[in-house]
């Protein structure tokens, strides 16, 4: 069965992680999507050389382009760049990360690739933006971090915010978007006939991510400070250590949680001061309240879960419908019946490098099935590319493209 | 002009973060959507803080544009509205807990409905079933293991990463769906679907980089690897401020002319001076952590401004580390329009964060209208379905 995208094409011009991300996600929906490197890259320099490598070849590389096919192509030679517009001419989506004026310059704007296919949905990503004193800055995941403030609402109780060390989440999260967009142009494509122009950036796919926290700092005026694992908008919403040292997070959420949650606590026959009377505590009557006596509450919970062992909390707490969960390493994920039944982890092979555990496909179609297959070496499918645009043109009347510069 | 979902009828039944997040997207891109609240309410509107007299500020950003309802579904008629709002859209947007058996996919048999269902833990497996939460998730899909100290108290990310990797997620799958969608009799389309996405799936797809970096890496550094069993990282201290700066693209006797603007002489006798010099900063150096007082010594007599003004004019890249306060300020942020007023029902305005696309051929309207009080469209949407 064919993906959603089953007969979509990607013209792919992307390199480092942003616009390879969202095009891994177009060809996980079915998209057929032409990855484009130089036909001389240094395989040192593939992923920006992102550390660590296998094989000699940088993990991003591999991470960010699969499920795609590999073309060569100089884009500033006159026959490939011909080559360039001819497979344009067979595509639906052009995507391209490269700050303000590189695509023009490479003969790929977008006044450009719309003479040759007017139809085309031409996304271009940024670090900063197209206008502004930053447009011309890099950007990369690191910086959008900083920038955004999305370290800053992160830290243990008390201390000084601190950076999330997985440096990837803003550049996903800003190539999650413009798939999104491209999506939503082909939408737009669906009903109007019309192709278009599309911008996304970094800077503002990082704040939009952060629009709940970001809204309550412009709203009350007053800065996040870090508290551990505790949430900003609801209590009790935390880590809570268990008989035997282990860590359970629990949230509650809304008032009939809160009424559940203390009936688990009475029944726990866990003894301490107020765990008994905490659906009636006034103390305790909202959400508002108990957040604003979080660490008051927090010590009266604690002293009750460290008298059970964790397990005995997960059965009381998911039987009563408590959002709850503990940490899981990558290890113990690589087998939990969770991650792989769902495909969320899985192992693919790759053209050059053996076999890599990977993400899988985040979404379950009932009737297009997603699929999920390892990176592509650069050029890789050059040839059956070429011969497919090669017989295209044995057959169509469609006139060669002439692209003024 | 109309944004690129217009015309797209969306029904949302969800609370708290995902799934309002989610339609809150599809509205900003131009849907038409009905939220459908408990008698209760959505509990975000209860989240902290609240706002003067009214409700959190998440529940009026992730619920602006939409219409509300309330149903109860103690009440028979309430779920066959439901149903009847459901049969009429395109989308639904469902949070899978606590719904009536009858408005689940198999049961709501329309043909032509894009069926999104978010859960906690995905649709298949031993977890299924379980009701889960940001904390929950983000230490099941070990994105608490980037945070904090080992053997410490876990550290939680402050913003709802979960949540919100889920709804991008959703909205790609929701869009997807629609796409493959026959619509060729438009009164009538056909090939809708159900789709599903999780907290815990989205959390461990967006951890891909490091799952294989982990597989089978030639050597064991970079800040894929590395960085995640390191201790905090709170950036580089100079006199007022953090900042975050690279010396990578630094050449010739830039790195020299640095250090003596810097008065950083006496780093020139440090046993580790040529690691400072070539191992950078960052989390990309190798020894950044090792090195990092030598530089916070020399940052102290400067401010952050002065910093990154200096390392810049060297070549090197430096960059603030913004708070929310000065972010908001930063006139970059202004520049592209991140932040946009939303005037609320009471007259006052609020300040948003922006829908983060530009559609040039199918433009987005920054004018928002505000998140519907409770029941405010019940006649409106009741007596037209």
């Amino acid at each position: 069965m064919p993906g959603p995208l089953d007969g979509v094409r990607v013209f792919d011009l992307t390199l480092w992680m942003v616009g390879p991300w969202a095009s891994t996600q177009l060809g996980a929906l079915g998209a057929d999507v032409i990855h484009i490197e130089q036909p001389a890259v240094d395989p040192r320099t593939l992923g920006a050389g992102v550390p660590p490598t296998i094989d000699g070849t940088s993990i991003g590389y591999m991470t960010w382009n699969q499920n795609k096919r590999g073309l060569f192509l100089d884009l500033k030679s006159p026959t490939d760049r011909q080559t360039a517009y001819e497979l344009l001419q067979t595509c639906d989506v052009f995507l391209i990360n490269m700050r303000p004026g590189a695509a023009e310059r490479m003969g790929v704007g977008y006044e450009q690739v719309k003479a040759v296919n007017p139809d085309i949905i031409y996304t271009a990503i940024t670090g900063w933006g197209e206008v502004g004193p930053m447009r011309d800055r890099p950007g990369a995941d690191v910086q959008a971090q900083y920038f955004t403030g999305f370290w800053s609402v992160s830290g243990a109780e008390g201390g000084r915010p601190e950076v999330y060390r997985h440096m990837a989440q803003i550049d996903a999260t800003t190539g999650n978007v413009a798939a999104q967009a491209v999506l939503m142009g082909l939408l737009a494509r669906k009903r109007t006939g019309e192709g278009q122009r599309i911008h996304v950036g970094m800077l503002r796919a990082g704040m939009a991510l952060q629009s709940g926290r970001i809204a309550e700092y412009l709203s009350s005026g007053e800065l996040h400070q870090p508290q551990g694992s505790a949430a900003f908008a609801t209590a009790p919403d935390q880590a809570f250590q268990c008989q035997w040292g282990d860590w359970i997070g629990v949230s509650v959420s809304s008032e009939d949680e809160w009424r559940r949650f203390a009936a688990v606590m009475r029944e726990s026959e866990a003894e301490a001061e107020g765990i008994n009377d905490l659906a009636t505590d006034p103390r305790w009557n909202t959400n508002h309240d108990r957040v604003a006596r979080r660490s008051e509450l927090a010590a009266i919970l604690q002293a009750g879960f460290v008298q059970r062992p964790r397990h005995y909390w997960m059965l009381r707490l998911s039987a009563a419908g408590i959002p709850c969960g503990y940490p899981i390493s990558f290890e113990t994920l690589q087998h939990h019946a969770q991650a792989i039944e769902n495909q969320y982890l899985r192992e693919v092979e790759t053209s050059a490098w053996g076999k890599v555990w990977t993400g899988g496909a985040p979404w379950e179609f009932s009737d297009t099935p997603a699929r999920w297959f390892g990176a592509c070496l650069p050029g890789e499918h050059t040839g059956e590319i070429l011969d497919e645009l090669a017989a295209r043109k044995a057959t169509t009347d469609e006139p060669a493209p002439v692209v003024g510069d | 002009m109309p944004g690129p979902l217009d015309g797209v009828r969306v029904v949302e039944i969800a609370e708290g973060v995902a799934g309002p997040y989610t339609a809150m997207s599809l509205a900003d891109a131009g849907a038409d959507v009905v939220k459908i609240e408990p008698p209760t309410g959505d509990r975000s509107r209860g989240w902290s803080p609240l706002m003067d007299g009214g409700d959190a500020p998440l529940f009026e950003t992730l619920n602006r544009n939409k219409r509300g309802i309330v149903l109860d579904w103690s009440s028979q008629s309430d779920v066959d509205s439901a149903r009847r709002l459901l049969a009429q859209a395109d989308v639904a947007v469902v949070d899978k807990f606590g719904l009536p058996p009858e408005l689940s996919w198999e049961r709501l048999n329309a043909a032509g409905l894009v069926y999104c269902a978010i859960s906690g833990f995905g649709p298949q497996g031993p977890w299924a079933d379980r009701p889960a939460s940001e904390i929950g998730t983000q230490m099941a899909s070990e994105a608490t293991s980037s945070l904090g100290n080992l053997g410490e108290p876990p550290v939680r990310h402050g913003s709802d990463i979960g949540s919100v990797f889920a709804a991008n997620n959703a909205i790609q799958a929701i869009c997807a769906a629609l796409y493959a969608r026959d619509d060729s009799d438009p009164a009538n389309p056909t090939g809708g679907q159900r789709v599903e996405v999780s907290l815990f799936g989205s959390l461990i797809a967006m951890r891909s980089t490091l799952w294989v970096a982990l597989s089978n890496p030639d050597e064991w550094w970079g800040f894929h690897l590395d960085s995640y069993v390191k201790p905090p990282d709170h950036g580089y201290q100079c006199r007022d401020l953090p900042i975050y700066f690279s010396l990578a693209r630094i050449r010739g006797r830039g790195f020299e002319s640095l250090i003596d603007e810097l008065g950083m002489d006496w780093a020139r006798e440090h046993p580790d001076y040529d690691r400072l010099r070539t191992d950078g900063a960052g989390g990309a150096g190798r020894y950044a952590a090792e090195l990092k007082p030598l530089w916070e010594r020399g940052f102290a007599h400067f401010d952050a401004d002065q910093v990154i003004e200096i390392v810049e004019r060297h070549g090197g890249w430096a960059f603030p580390m913004h708070d929310y306060e000065r972010l908001s300020s930063d006139p970059q942020v202004e520049a592209v329009g991140a932040i946009i007023d939303v005037e609320q029902a009471n007259g006052t305005v609020m300040r948003q964060v922006a829908p983060p696309w530009d559609f040039e051929g199918t433009p987005v309207s920054m004018t928002m209208r505000p998140a519907p009080r409770l029941g405010e469209h019940q006649a409106e949407v009741l007596e037209t379905s």
